[in-house]
């Protein structure tokens, strides 16, 4: 499991290294280079490191330690083949942790992004109706269940389609420089994260690795099955230069118009969901 | 925090991770138990062995209002 652990978080960064290096070269920027996040976290790691006068210290560091070990458990919960509700319901804490985040330092940056992050939640959370149509066919929703259940049907991917593209939109929310990124958007400096520096932005680094890999294993385990590793590792590739090539091309949204976007999608999504459930 | 208390829980974390590991390859753990001592000791290694680094103990600083 240690292994496992080390791999996903170094994989995980490498992958958010490659998908801005892609963002820059569609741009036609140079770009840092594909392991630019690996060395970030490095970097963070020996940086000074305090919390500032007006934080809540406990809250300041204990919510770093809760992102990393949330994202930890998540990584188990997958790899075990544990129920997509637990994945769904550490994504939720998640928006909790970056609520967190922001209100702790008592930077106004840091609490804008904190009630952005709140704001972003009450319409991508709803955007996970679609594993209902996942359990319409699977009649579970443990992850062991729904890869053996493909292994005798073919891939999700192709008979709830767009159940694939509400989770898509999910990764699509979570991915730096998106259109739906407003909680790390330029006028808040950076957003939730703004004060936490140093060892806790390292710490904040690692959970973003963790939470990369853990979020696309979860997409391909439900919607493509198991397969063996390096194939997943380079659909995981592919899905991540996709999700670039939307970043890339595509400017970020106000919070008004992120949340009307994902709140549509999602309203579409419980109608699919809702015909799929008539029809079959 | 003092850099030696950085240490000790850095060390305490390890510790734990690799014993849990040990215990669990011998069958002498189960593995949501060794998954609950990474889940917990993983961060606490993280921010240990970083604070260990390069934790300053003097003042706090003001939060960052702007360029």
């Amino acid at each position: 499991m240690i292994a496992e652990l080390l791999f996903a978080t170094f994989f995980g960064l490498l992958l958010l290294g490659i998908h801005r290096k892609v963002i820059a070269r569609i741009q036609r920027r140079p770009g840092p280079p594909v392991w630019q996040e690996i060395l970030h976290m490095l970097k963070f790691s020996f940086k000074t490191t305090w919390v500032p006068a007006t934080a809540s210290t406990t809250l300041f560091v204990g919510v770093v330690l809760v992102a990393i070990g949330i994202w930890t458990a998540a990584l188990f919960v997958v790899l075990s083949g544990g129920s997509l509700l637990v994945i769904f319901a550490i994504y939720m804490l998640h928006k909790i942790v970056e609520h967190g985040f922001g209100l702790s330092s008592g930077s106004p940056y840091g609490k804008f992004g904190g009630v952005r992050s709140v704001i972003s939640a009450a319409s991508e959370i709803p955007l996970m109706v679609s594993v209902a149509a996942i359990a319409i066919f699977t009649k579970s929703l443990m992850i062991s269940d729904i890869v053996a259940y493909q292994q005798s049907y073919g891939p999700l991917l192709f008979t709830v389609p767009l159940a694939a593209v509400a989770m898509y939109v999910v990764l699509l929310s979570k991915m730096p420089f998106g259109p739906f990124s407003i909680v790390e958007s330029k006028e808040l400096v950076s957003g939730y994260k703004t004060e936490h520096f140093g060892v806790w932005r390292a710490g904040l680094e690692i959970c973003n690795g963790l939470k990369t890999y853990v979020l696309l294993l979860t997409f391909i385990l439900v919607f493509a099955g198991g397969l063996p590793l390096w194939t997943i590792l380079l659909l995981m590739l592919l899905i991540t230069m996709s999700l670039s090539f939307v970043c890339a091309l595509s400017p970020m949204l106000s919070p008004y118009d992120s949340v009307t976007i994902q709140t549509l999608i999602a309203g579409l999504m419980v109608l699919y969901v809702a015909i799929l459930g008539v029809v079959s | 925090m003092k850099k030696q208390y950085a240490l000790a829980l850095t060390l305490i974390a390890a510790v734990s991770g690799i014993g849990a590991m040990a215990l669990s390859l011998w069958n002498l753990l189960p593995s949501w138990a060794y998954a609950g001592v990474l889940v917990i000791g993983f961060p606490l290694f993280v921010l240990g062995l970083g604070l260990y680094w390069m934790a300053r103990e003097g003042e706090a600083d003001i939060p960052f209002l702007g360029y």
